[in-house]
């Protein structure tokens, strides 16, 4: 397996021919593809913003935003701008500290996910070797975030938003965690490379979907509760009048929920495409029609190729599951909170603990195709 | 054991019909993005108001005979008719008459018992101010006729649902020859004419 572009080396090695130290290279090097990173992740909620906004208007026969920026597009930026200058109050009786680390502890940790998402076999920050634990670590940093939100609000509806919250993303947990688990038993590794290499080879063929069809049932379903996403928005519930956790939130600070929250969506995206469906991956195997039209791996053009077509794919997989969200938000009622604690511990529970039973035996029966 | 694979049974049918709904809600969902948005783009477009429609009221100062029948059949007795008795006319003098459309519900009571037909309605609708006092029409203001939909080159008339052919659902980009079922009621009006001439005249 070829390795691709590696844009770390590339950097490093023109900078220390510049005349730099290896060393200072090397820290030249270290904050770009993070500001990188934060970029694509706040683009990434600006698309998801608009989207949101115009495939809503679609299905309700409405047109949506139209004159902020051609086609509308600016809206997001409105948006922002809007709660930028709006005043940021804190309540009274409030406790002040927590009230402010509250959104901070909520969105920092979704974008520190960013840190595993791949785009590429070297287009990621870091290739930890705990990637996919990683993230279902830190997100279980956001409800304490919503929690002490809620609390420090100073205010029972806002507490109990938050105690709602919490308890959504905890039980929610469990079953995004065990259909993970069963992926990465197939793969035999957390990291985010080795399971989208894993799937790679056979096109769209070696996908993981047509293996673990139930665990991407039951991930997408854990991974809109965990973005508090329609069915699952009852924390929050727009169209009633008390916001939840947030409603004592103004300016900024609602702004980073907002943010969050569709930062977490988009990455929950990007997840469903690199745990399902081949991450980077070609719907047809391109290694092997350059190899079988004679095309060398390490040609400099067709790795540069490979690698824009690597981030599209990606992209373009993550955005068909956020058009899906969209469009399920407009189709399916909002749940009751014991409907949805139902559903999260009476059923996706036992079907995920199910699903992984027989990944298990599917593995040991068939490893050939399990990965053994 | 059997009565508990029953049991899982059951609830895997159940399952499955309940995706199977939601799938049935998703294609719905997603027919209606390919349909064309009913929107209405005021001020750049504007629905033609229905020949029914009840808006701002005119008034003429002429035919007005000051009977006050449009205060005594209005809910809240709204209009105001200052007139003063001409003694060698010996007949009432109308001075001012007024409505206030910031109170009015447009039931348009008041046009349907006018015994001179000195008050009408029209299909005005847009009566923003800054002030509401400015919504206290008096005659002069009443006497003025709005401005048509249909006559304004800025505004693109989209018709109502009611005024489309039959199987039309949205008014935008229709020629003006698709018209809807039925005559129009100028037509209507003419037939009246031609066939009794006589009863129109009284």
């Amino acid at each position: 397996m070829n390795s691709g572009i590696d844009l770390q080396q590339s950097v490093i090695e023109i900078l220390s021919n510049l005349g730099l130290p290896p060393g200072v290279a090397k820290l030249v090097w270290l904050p770009l593809p993070m500001v990188l990173m934060l970029v694509t992740a706040v683009l990434g909620v600006f698309t998801g913003v608009w989207l949101e906004r115009k495939i809503s208007a679609a299905a309700q026969q409405r047109i949506g935003p139209e004159y902020i920026g051609p086609l509308g597009i600016l809206a997001p930026a409105a948006d922002g701008l809007k709660l930028l200058f709006k005043e940021d109050i804190t309540p009274g009786n409030a406790d002040a500290v927590l009230f402010t680390i509250g959104p901070a502890l909520v969105v920092i940790p979704v974008f520190l996910s960013y840190l595993v998402v791949p785009f590429g076999q070297n287009m990621l920050i870091s290739d930890l070797s705990i990637g996919v634990f990683l993230w279902i670590a830190l997100s279980s940093i956001a409800p304490i975030g919503l929690l002490m939100s809620g609390y420090a609000s100073n205010n029972k509806y806002s507490l109990l938003g938050g105690l709602r919250a919490a308890a959504q993303s905890i039980s929610y947990e469990i079953p995004l965690a065990l259909a993970v688990l069963a992926v990465v038993m197939m793969s035999n590794s957390l990291s985010t490379i080795d399971i989208v290499n894993q799937q790679s080879g056979y096109g769209i063929l070696g996908w993981n979907v047509w293996r673990q069809p139930v665990g991407l049932l039951l991930f997408w379903i854990a991974a809109l509760a965990e973005c508090e996403r329609l069915p699952f928005d009852l924390p929050e519930a727009e169209e009633e009048i008390v916001a939840g956790y947030q409603t004592e939130y103004s300016g900024m600070k609602f702004a980073l929920f907002y943010i969050g929250s569709y930062v977490n969506l988009v990455l929950s995206a990007l997840f469903v495409a690199i745990l399902y469906f081949g991450g980077w991956g070609f719907p047809v195997p391109l290694e092997q029609v350059a190899s079988l039209l004679g095309v060398s791996e390490t040609n400099a053009v067709f790795q540069v190729v490979m690698a824009a077509i690597g981030i599209v794919t990606t992209l373009l997989k993550a955005y068909f599951f956020i058009f899906l969200a969209i469009l399920l938000r407009w189709t399916v009622p909002r749940v009751r909170i014991d409907q949805l604690l139902d559903l999260g511990w009476k059923f996706l529970l036992p079907v995920g603990l199910a699903n992984l039973l027989l990944t298990a035996g599917l593995k040991l029966t068939f490893p050939f195709a399990f990965g053994g | 054991m059997l009565k508990f694979l029953n049991k899982i049974g059951d609830y895997a049918k159940e399952t499955l019909q309940s995706a199977r709904y939601i799938g049935q809600g998703l294609s719905v969902t997603f027919d209606h993005m390919q349909r064309r948005p009913i929107t209405v783009q005021y001020p750049y477009e504007k629905l033609i108001p229905s020949e029914r429609f009840r808006g701002r009221i005119h008034f003429e100062f002429d035919k007005c005979i000051s009977c006050e029948v449009c205060v005594r059949v209005c809910p809240i007795n709204l209009p105001v008719v200052d007139w003063e008795f001409n003694k060698e006319l010996k007949k009432k003098q109308l001075r001012h008459y007024s409505i206030d459309f910031g109170v009015c519900i447009f039931c348009a009571n008041c046009v349907e018992y006018c015994p001179t037909n000195c008050l009408s309605v029209t299909e005005e609708y847009e009566l923003s101010t800054y002030d509401r006092h400015e919504l206290n029409f008096d005659n002069v203001a009443m006497g003025r006729l709005p401005y048509k939909v249909t006559d304004d080159p800025m505004v693109t008339p989209i018709r109502e649902f009611a005024y489309l052919p039959a199987g039309t659902l949205s008014g935008h980009d229709l020629p003006a020859s698709a018209q809807r079922a039925g005559d129009r009621p100028e037509d209507v009006a003419k037939t009246l004419k031609t066939s009794s001439p006589e009863q129109s005249e009284d």
